[in-house]
């Protein structure tokens, strides 16, 4: 069968400051029509690049296509002119983007968008419809992936619209005109799991009934165990294996890819993991949310106060974190998590209730040094928690130099806080930008454990980095949680990760927690719908792990999820 | 170069990805110094090259006025009617004036004047402006009120008109015309650095300071500062260019420097009368204006596109 995308030994790269690096290294690839092959592979992997270049998107200069061969549906796409390529894209081919939230104009209704669409596509191909046949066709699309409600949906703008739906959207309009083959950056990845459920499962029907091909670049293998059939695994600009999925999940051939697999947290019980099992024999109550309630008000006036329109961020939430604990929070965007974990720091004053840190309020106390020095915090996107303008070295000095360390005790100390967190200690000159993500964590982590605290509020500190560098930070955390007698309360929306990094787990929805208890017994034997819907969804990578999940049909998922809303 | 070469992925995963097996890796910057890596891309700015040829060219002038005219004593009191209105030659590049003097040499004298303007009226109104708008920016609230509206209303007053007025109050000289300016200066580097400020407060890296206890000095200064200096650079570097043109037009009106002190506004004044036989008189001194205005303005743009690269 003649394949309909081929690339053959593709070398691309970029110059830089003169010089040349290239960054894929004759890359091949076949895509047969009807198939749904994945990409996978870690940052710097070379994926996007190879996207790029297949879509005609790679910025030259600074890049450069060295050698190879990029053939769609039999025909050379190099020797294609510009004009004809344009023609190919969002004709032949399309393209999902990742993040719903900045693929769509916010200025424009949604009905014009795909509209305008269409028109474009029109003008270029020459035959134009009437003015109702292309709304006709919008509309069409619009029920294609399964929205309720186009009318609405039609004349709505994009923040009118959930992140679901606007990610249908996105895919409505990559299909608009009708192509052959969908390329999908990182699908659904941006969305809480009940939605990306509901995503993957669009796009695996529109493959069985629309015969499309789909091609999708993604760094979560949970993903593409669900929605591929072969699979390439890509290092450093270079496929290192393909395979038929089950024969990459299953017997995985090259080195990477086992390892790949081994770093992913699993929903079942891993065995050997450090936390989980220990006992807990402290019964010391460090943090206390004692019927804590939190609004966020709509509307800053008291005149013009709006109530059903104001935001719980807690409600009523009694839960305690123990010394010693790792307390996990878990939930999908909006439920509450940070507004709780804030709240510790005194950065929330509560509406009613109260917090309690170590047997005092936090109210009372949040402004002392003293506490400050007791909690801190690690943020989500080390990029953003570290200052650009500043060096390694002036970062981790600075917790040193406001609580009065003599200065000449500084230079060392700031090496033993690198050391610490398994940096070289050279690394006092660098600015946040020269180091990888994973290393600017580090530097956050050894930050916040400068005045050895007793609770660390974690943030999703994993969640903007790759699956094998979350591994080392996970276990750097593990390590320094028992040097140190840490409590960590540790917020994350990934469940696999919280399994078998958390002893104790509470899951929230809506400002509420729904169930909390010893993460054993809770990820064992659900006892809330709400629970039980959330795991469902979770992507996972063996069959094994698909057996432990809780065993509920979607109509009912569907329905509990709504519910909770 | 730009925004296109920042969306492209860590290209050899220099970092963590690959630490099993770094050393299979060859990091493609490697070998290259912060320095090497900003000279390359200030090289390969035209903008910003020739704005920067320009401007270092205005201050040699200027510094080594002395030695590089060719008759530094004609900036001074100095008459020779014999060669009164002479067009340009071999002799007198730009031509004399109407007593006799090199105008070319009065061109070169006359950007220390230019410069003393933008060096005093940039060197008290930027740290100023800054400074309140670091304020108002971070600390919002009634403080952000007072200090903006302020603001607001020293933006309304036309800065020529003002400058007339305090002259007018006071003496047509040049220190009042700094004065005056200095004092329409410095809001809209408050502006810029308040909406600066108020965008940066709400970073991880504030609130991580913040809870950690430091002192709103150090953020004030430490971390909200930094993040402004690119900024900061090139809207004083433009400013340079706009201090140069309205210090030419105030002495140009008469408030500025005291004759026989060469000042290219009085010289374009003085020479216009003298249009359009001998052109040199005026135009001469016009195209210095231009070119060193030109030049601050080319700079501070390739700065900018500098800059945008450096800090996402």
């Amino acid at each position: 069968m003649e394949p309909l995308l081929a690339i053959d030994d593709l070398t691309v790269g970029f110059r830089q400051y003169g010089r040349e690096n290239d960054v894929l290294h004759g890359v091949s690839l076949r895509v047969d029509p009807g198939q749904r092959v994945a990409i996978v592979g870690e940052t710097g992997s070379g994926k996007s690049v190879t996207l790029k270049t297949v879509m005609g998107t790679l910025p030259r200069p600074p890049g450069y296509i060295r050698s190879g061969q990029i053939r769609f549906d039999g025909r050379d796409v190099h020797s294609m002119s510009a004009r004809e390529r344009r023609r190919l894209a969002g004709g032949a081919y399309s393209m999902v983007f990742q993040d719903p939230a900045t693929a769509l104009n916010p200025v424009y209704r949604i009905g014009d968008q795909l509209i305008d669409i269409l028109r474009a596509h029109e003008r270029r191909s020459g035959n134009r419809r009437s003015r109702s046949e292309t709304k006709e066709r919008a509309f069409e699309i619009l029920r294609e992936v399964q929205l309720t409600e186009v009318e609405r949906v039609f004349r709505s703008y994009p923040f009118q619209l959930s992140g679901g739906m606007r990610q249908r959207v996105l895919i409505g309009m990559a299909l608009l005109n009708r192509p052959k083959l969908l390329f999908a950056d990182e699908p659904g990845t941006a969305l809480d799991v009940s939605t990306q459920d509901e995503i993957l499962h669009l796009l695996n029907d529109l493959v069985d009934h629309e015969g499309l091909t789909f091609v999708m670049i993604t760094h979560n293998l949970g993903v593409v165990r669900m929605t591929a059939d072969y699979v390439y695994v890509m290092r450093n600009g270079r496929i290192v294996e393909d395979g038929p999925v089950t024969q990459i999940f299953e017997a995985p051939s090259h080195e990477y890819t086992r390892n790949l697999l081994r770093v992913v947290p699993r929903l079942t019980k891993r065995p050997g993991a450090p936390l989980a099992q220990e006992p807990r024999q402290s019964s010391d109550n460090l943090v206390d949310f004692q019927k804590y309630t939190k609004i966020f008000a709509a509307s800053r006036s008291p005149l013009r106060s709006n109530r059903k329109a104001d935001v719980r961020g807690a409600d009523n939430v009694n839960l305690v974190v123990r010394r010693g604990d790792v307390m996990g929070l878990a939930g999908e965007s909006g439920s509450g998590k940070t507004t709780l974990a804030r709240s510790v720091l005194g950065l929330y004053a509560p509406t009613s209730g109260q917090v309690m840190y170590d047997g005092r309020s936090v109210e009372d106390q949040y402004r002392s040094l003293a506490f400050k020095r007791r909690v801190q915090m690690v943020y989500q996107n080390p990029g953003t928690s570290l200052n650009p303008r500043r060096t390694v070295g002036q970062i981790l000095q600075l917790p040193l130099r406001i609580h009065s360390l003599p200065k000449e005790q500084l230079p060392d100390r700031v090496g033993k806080m690198l050391e610490q967190v398994e940096l070289p200690r050279g690394y006092v000159n660098k600015y946040p930008h020269e180091l990888s993500g994973g290393q600017k964590q580090r530097v956050a982590i050894a930050r916040s454990l400068a005045l050895q605290p007793d609770l660390l509020i974690l943030d999703e500190p994993t969640s903007a980095l790759d699956v094998s560098v979350q591994e080392r930070i996970i276990a750097l955390l593990e390590r320094l949680k028992q040097e140190y007698a840490l409590t960590y309360l540790f917020i994350s929306h990934d469940l696999a990760l919280m399994r078998n990094f958390t002893n104790r787990v509470a899951i929230m929805s809506r400002g509420r927690i729904v169930e909390q208890g010893e993460t054993d017994d809770v990820f064992d034997a659900p006892k809330h719908d709400y629970t039980r819907a959330l795991l469902s969804c979770v992507p996972v990578i063996s069959a094994e792990e698909e057996a432990a999940k809780p065993a509920i049909d979607r109509a009912k998922r569907q329905q509990i999820l709504l519910q909770m809303e | 170069m730009g925004r296109a070469m920042q969306k492209q992925p860590d290209p050899v995963g220099r970092g963590e990805t690959s630490e099993h097996t770094r050393t299979a890796i060859a990091d493609p910057l490697e070998g290259l110094s912060h320095a090497y890596m900003r000279w390359h891309r200030f090289r390969s700015n035209p903008s910003a090259l020739i704005g920067g040829a320009i401007v270092t060219s205005v201050i040699i002038l200027a510094i080594f006025a002395p030695w590089i005219a060719p008759f530094p004593e004609h900036a001074g009191d100095f008459i020779d009617f014999r060669n009164r209105h002479a067009a340009p030659s071999w002799a007198h590049w730009m031509g004399t004036d109407n007593v006799g003097r090199d105008v070319m040499s009065r061109v070169i004298f006359a950007f220390r004047i230019s410069l003393t303007l933008v060096v005093v009226i940039l060197g008290i109104a930027v740290p100023f402006g800054v400074t309140l708008g670091l304020i108002a920016g971070y600390f919002g609230g009634i403080v952000e009120i007072v200090i903006m509206r302020i603001t607001d209303i020293a933006l309304a007053l036309p800065p020529l008109i003002l400058a007339l007025a305090v002259s007018a109050v006071l003496a047509p000289t040049l220190t009042n015309a700094m004065i005056a300016l200095t004092l329409l200066w410095w809001n809209w580097h408050t502006r810029l650095i308040y909406s600066i400020t108020r965008q940066l407060r709400e970073e991880p890296f504030v609130e991580a300071a913040r809870l950690m206890g430091a002192s709103r000095r150090h953020i004030l200064f430490r971390e909200l500062l930094p993040n402004c200096v690119s900024a900061i650079t090139v809207k004083t570097t433009l400013d340079a260019g706009f201090v140069i043109l309205i210090g030419a037009s105030l002495s140009f009106l008469g408030i500025g420097a005291e004759p026989p002190t060469p000042d290219l506004g009085t010289m374009v004044s003085s020479g216009g009368g003298y249009l359009p036989e001998s052109w040199w008189e005026s135009i001469m001194p016009g195209v210095a204006i231009l070119y060193a205005i030109l030049g601050f303005n080319l700079l501070g743009d390739g700065l900018r596109d500098l800059f945008d690269v450096e800090i996402s």
